[in-house]
C-alpha cells in the first residue's frame, strides 16, 4: 500500500467515524493525522523484518505497533477520541 | 431441515396503506392462509369486520386467514405461533406477513428474523415491501429518517393512493436515490398482485433476480443527500479471509451508517466458476449461499452497499488495504 493510498483511506475513514477538524498528510514514508486538539499520529509502515507486524501507529512518548490494517484502524479510531467503546461486531444469521 | 416458514415484512411510513394493503391481500384466496403480525399493538388495528375476536395474541380473521398482535418480543410471537400451528392449535397457515410499526426502523425486525437459530430453523425472509404515500412519501422522506431507512431496506417499493398524487415523478426520483433497484409500482386502495408485492427478495434461491439487481443498483448508483448506493466491481475472486475481514470492518466502522450489502462474487478458495452470493443488513450477515454457476455471461463480482455517510470509495478502499494484507501473507 503507498503512502497516497493510505492517506485516502484514513482520509474516509475519519470522515465515516465522523471525527471533525483532523488532518491528514503525506510524511515521509507513512502519514501523520493531526487531531482538532493539535494531537499528532504518525503511521508508518513496518519493516519486512518485523513481520507479522505491518504498521506503527506514533505520538509523543508512544509507538504501538500493529498487525493488520483493521487493528491499526481501530487504534487510529481509539487515539482520535472516536472509539466508541465496544465496536459493533459482524454477527452471523444461522443457516 | 424442513421447509421453513417464508417471512414477508410490510413497512412504511404511518399512514401509508400497510394495513389497507393487508387487508386486500388477506381477502385473496390464494393468501387467504397468511399469518399476520403486527408489530406495534393498536397503532393501526385491523378493521372489526375483518377480524374476529380470538384470544389476546392469536385473531382469527373472517376470511379464514390469521392474525396475531405482537404484544410481546416479535421472536417469541412467532415461534410460539409456529409451536401452535406445528400442534394444530390455529390453522396450518402457510406464510407470516409482518407489518411495522410506521415510526420504525425496521433493521431490528429483520434482525430479529436474522439471528436467532430458532428462528432461521423455522422461518426465512422472503423480501421486504415497503409502501410510500405518493401523496405525502416525498415530505415524509424529507422530515423522518425511519422513511428513508424503510424506503432503503426494500425488495419492493409500492406508491399508494396513486390517485391522489397524478404526478408521482419527483417521488420516484427520490426513492430512486434511496433504492436504485428495487421495483416501484404504484397502487390504488392496495390493488396490486401479492405475488408481486411479496416477490423474494434478491437471494441466492433466485440468481437471476439477484444478478439483475445488482445490475441496476450499479446502472444507477449515486450519492443523494448523504445516501449512498455504492457499487464495486470486480473481476478477480476475493480471498475469504479478505471478505471476512473486510465485512467485519464494514460493521466495525460504519456501525449503523451501512445498511445493506449484497453481493454476487467468486471466492478464490472455490474457484471462479461458483460464485457466492452475500447479504447483510448493517452488521447481520447471512452465511455465504453458493449458486452452481453465474446466472449470466457476465462473470463479474458485484457488491452493492446501500448506506448513509459513507464515503464514495471508502469501502473498495478498505477491502484493496486489507485484500493487499492477506494476499501478501499467504505468499
Amino acid at each position: 500500500m503507498t503512502p497516497p493510498e493510505l492517506r485516502n483511506l484514513l482520509v474516509d475513514s475519519i470522515a465515516v467515524w465522523d471525527v471533525a477538524g483532523a488532518k491528514v498528510a503525506l510524511a515521509n514514508d507513512g502519514v501523520a493525522v493531526t487531531a482538532a486538539d493539535g494531537l499528532v499520529l504518525r503511521i508508518l509502515p513496518a519493516a519486512a523484518a518485523d513481520a507479522p507486524l505491518r504498521w506503527w501507529m506514533e505520538r509523543p512518548g508512544q509507538r504501538r505497533p500493529y498487525t493488520g490494517m483493521t487493528g491499526l484502524l481501530r487504534g487510529l479510531r481509539n487515539a482520535l477520541g472516536a472509539g466508541d467503546g465496544l465496536p459493533s461486531r459482524l454477527r452471523g444469521a444461522p443457516g | 431441515m424442513t421447509e421453513r416458514m417464508p417471512v414477508s415484512v410490510v413497512t412504511g411510513f404511518l399512514g401509508a396503506g400497510k394495513t389497507t394493503l393487508l387487508k386486500r391481500v388477506l381477502r385473496d384466496p390464494a393468501w387467504a392462509d397468511s399469518a399476520v403480525v403486527i408489530n406495534e399493538y393498536g397503532e393501526v388495528p385491523l378493521d372489526h369486520d375483518l377480524v374476529a375476536a380470538g384470544d389476546e395474541t392469536f385473531l382469527s380473521v373472517a376470511t379464514g386467514c390469521l392474525c396475531c398482535v405482537v404484544r410481546s418480543d416479535l421472536t417469541q410471537t412467532l415461534l410460539d405461533l409456529h409451536r401452535r400451528r406445528a400442534a394444530g392449535e390455529v390453522p396450518p397457515y402457510a406464510r407470516v406477513l409482518i407489518e411495522t410499526s410506521g415510526l420504525a426502523d425496521p433493521a431490528p425486525v429483520l434482525h430479529a428474523l436474522m439471528l436467532e437459530a430458532a428462528m432461521t430453523d423455522t422461518h426465512r425472509l422472503q423480501s421486504v415491501a415497503t409502501l410510500v404515500d405518493a401523496q405525502h412519501g416525498l415530505d415524509a422522506l424529507d422530515r423522518h429518517p425511519e422513511a428513508q431507512r424503510q424506503a432503503m431496506l426494500a425488495d419492493r417499493l409500492l406508491l399508494t393512493k396513486s390517485d391522489l398524487a397524478p404526478d408521482t415523478s419527483g417521488l420516484e426520483v427520490r426513492l430512486r436515490g434511496l433504492n436504485p433497484a428495487a421495483p416501484i409500482r404504484a397502487a390504488v386502495q392496495g390493488a396490486v398482485p401479492p405475488d408481486w408485492i411479496f416477490a423474494p427478495g434478491q437471494h441466492a434461491t433466485e440468481p437471476a433476480a439477484l444478478a439483475a439487481w445488482l445490475e441496476d443498483a450499479g446502472t444507477a448508483a449515486r450519492h443523494t443527500e448523504g445516501v449512498a448506493t455504492i457499487v464495486i466491481e470486480r473481476e478477480a475472486p476475493i480471498p475469504a479471509m479478505a471478505l471476512t475481514l473486510w465485512m467485519q470492518a464494514l460493521a466495525e466502522h460504519a456501525g449503523p451508517k451501512l445498511l445493506r450489502v449484497k453481493g454476487l462474487v467468486a471466492i478464490t478458495e472455490a474457484g471462479a466458476d461458483r460464485p457466492a452470493a452475500i447479504h447483510a443488513i448493517q452488521h447481520v450477515v447471512h452465511p455465504l449461499e453458493w449458486l452452481d454457476a453465474w446466472p449470466s455471461a457476465d462473470r463479474r463480482g458485484r457488491v452493492v452497499l446501500i448506506g448513509q455517510g459513507l464515503p464514495r470509495h471508502w469501502p473498495a478502499r478498505l477491502l484493496a488495504a486489507i485484500e493487499d494484507e492477506v494476499v501478501s501473507a499467504s505468499r
